[in-house]
């Protein structure tokens, strides 16, 4: 066993510490910036998807395809997507029962009627909040025109009720605050805001 | 090399020293990811990527780390690992991504993966400790995946995503949030302790 020399107490673990913590950085750094354009990629395809599904309009849901329709039906105002000339949508946020949720919701040209909502971003607990990811919770809200109350799921019918998620509560009335206040915003969305 | 080094040093972490049922390691994920079996079969790839390379990556260098410092290496090493998956996962599969949110960087808190460092890698060979850490991701994750099935049946009516029992089930909302976690988890435990252990014990 060699001595403890003033070298192998203190310097070698500083110097080995500084020696792994550059490597480990240089290769987690390189993996991100590489895949840097792929993830920003990712983003934008999700963001498009979401604007599409908003408006209501049918699309093939892969990349290409949702690029190419995005880029020839949609047209960007300001804060607001106009997508074929005569639907808003525009990005909503607010607070969900663990974190921000985001959703985009689109209406017809008359500003009350809804043509589709989706959810861009939520944090809610799985199998419960985040249900309002699935198809037939966001799709309730078609044709629709609010404000909106809540009813038990499944049992939405007049204009102004929307289905809330069993075992939910808080998360639906989360969703319900801002489908709200996209409702009360909605009269300006032909400005641009 | 033993062949039979290599056989027990893969068999140990699967059975009899499970790091779920024996150890009662890694609870914490156990109870967040396990409501969805997809989410679950993720989580437990990155957890065996993670505990098998950071396991070998230890061992390689067991010689060189000062001791003194040995704990803030393998943190630094773990985390590495699973930034990678993390970043591959949020490039390649995004979907995925998005739903396991905060989970995948929570795997450098699971304690499996420190432990097997501090307990196995330090101690041997690098091809052994590669084995050892990939046992005990595969160890951990077929108790995940037991409970996720039992969870995602009973608490959504599905398997995989996919709608197994009809509209006549009432789903059990225990089961998706995270108490269910705990009831499965202590229940299955104790099945296994009760049912399986106890003959090994006498015998």
């Amino acid at each position: 066993m060699k001595s403890q020399t003033f070298y192998t107490k203190r310097i070698k673990p500083l110097v080995f510490m500084a020696v792994v913590t550059i490597i480990c950085i240089v290769l987690t750094s390189s993996l991100y910036l590489l895949t840097r354009e792929r993830v920003a990629m990712n983003e934008l395809f999700f963001m498009r998807r979401s604007i599409l599904d908003a408006a209501g309009v049918e699309h093939s849901g892969d990349v290409e395809g949702v690029n190419s329709l995005y880029e020839s039906v949609v047209k960007e105002v300001g804060e607001v997507y106009v997508v074929g000339g005569n639907t808003y949508v525009k990005l909503f946020k607010g607070p969900g029962l663990w974190g921000e949720i985001t959703i985009l919701v689109g209406f017809e040209e008359d500003l009350k009627t809804i043509t589709g909502v989706s959810v861009f971003a939520q944090n809610e607990t799985p199998g419960l909040g985040a249900r309002i990811e699935e198809p037939w919770f966001s799709q309730q809200f078609r044709g629709k025109e609010g404000p909106f109350s809540l009813v038990e799921e499944g049992t939405a019918a007049a204009k102004s009720e929307m289905d809330a998620i069993t075992g939910a509560t808080r998360t639906s009335d989360a969703f319900k605050n801002i489908m709200n206040r996209a409702i009360s915003e909605s009269a300006t969305l032909k400005g641009g805001q | 090399m033993a062949r039979g080094m290599v056989k027990k040093t893969f068999l140990t972490p699967l059975g009899k020293d499970n790091p779920v049922f024996v150890q009662i390691l890694g609870i914490c994920s156990t109870l967040a990811v396990t409501n969805k079996l997809a989410n679950t079969m993720v989580m437990v790839l990155g957890v065996m990527f993670t505990t098998a390379l950071s396991s070998w990556t230890i061992s390689l260098f067991r010689k060189q780390i000062p001791s003194r410092i040995r704990m803030m290496v393998e943190t630094l090493v773990i985390a590495t690992y699973v930034i990678i998956v993390d970043i591959i996962l949020k490039a390649y599969n995004p979907e995925i991504w998005k739903q396991l949110g905060p989970y995948v960087g929570l795997i450098i808190t699971n304690c499996i993966v420190m432990g097997r460092v501090e307990a196995f890698a330090l101690q041997n060979k690098p091809t052994l400790s590669l084995i050892d850490g990939l046992a005990s991701g595969m160890g951990y994750g077929y108790v995940l995946l037991i409970i996720a099935f039992v969870r995602e049946l009973l608490g959504s009516g599905t398997i995989w995503g996919y709608q197994v029992l009809g509209s006549w089930w009432t789903k059990w909302a225990i089961m998706v949030m995270p108490p269910g976690g705990f009831f499965m988890l202590a229940i299955l435990i104790w099945v296994v302790h009760e049912g399986v252990m106890k003959e090994g014990k006498n015998g």
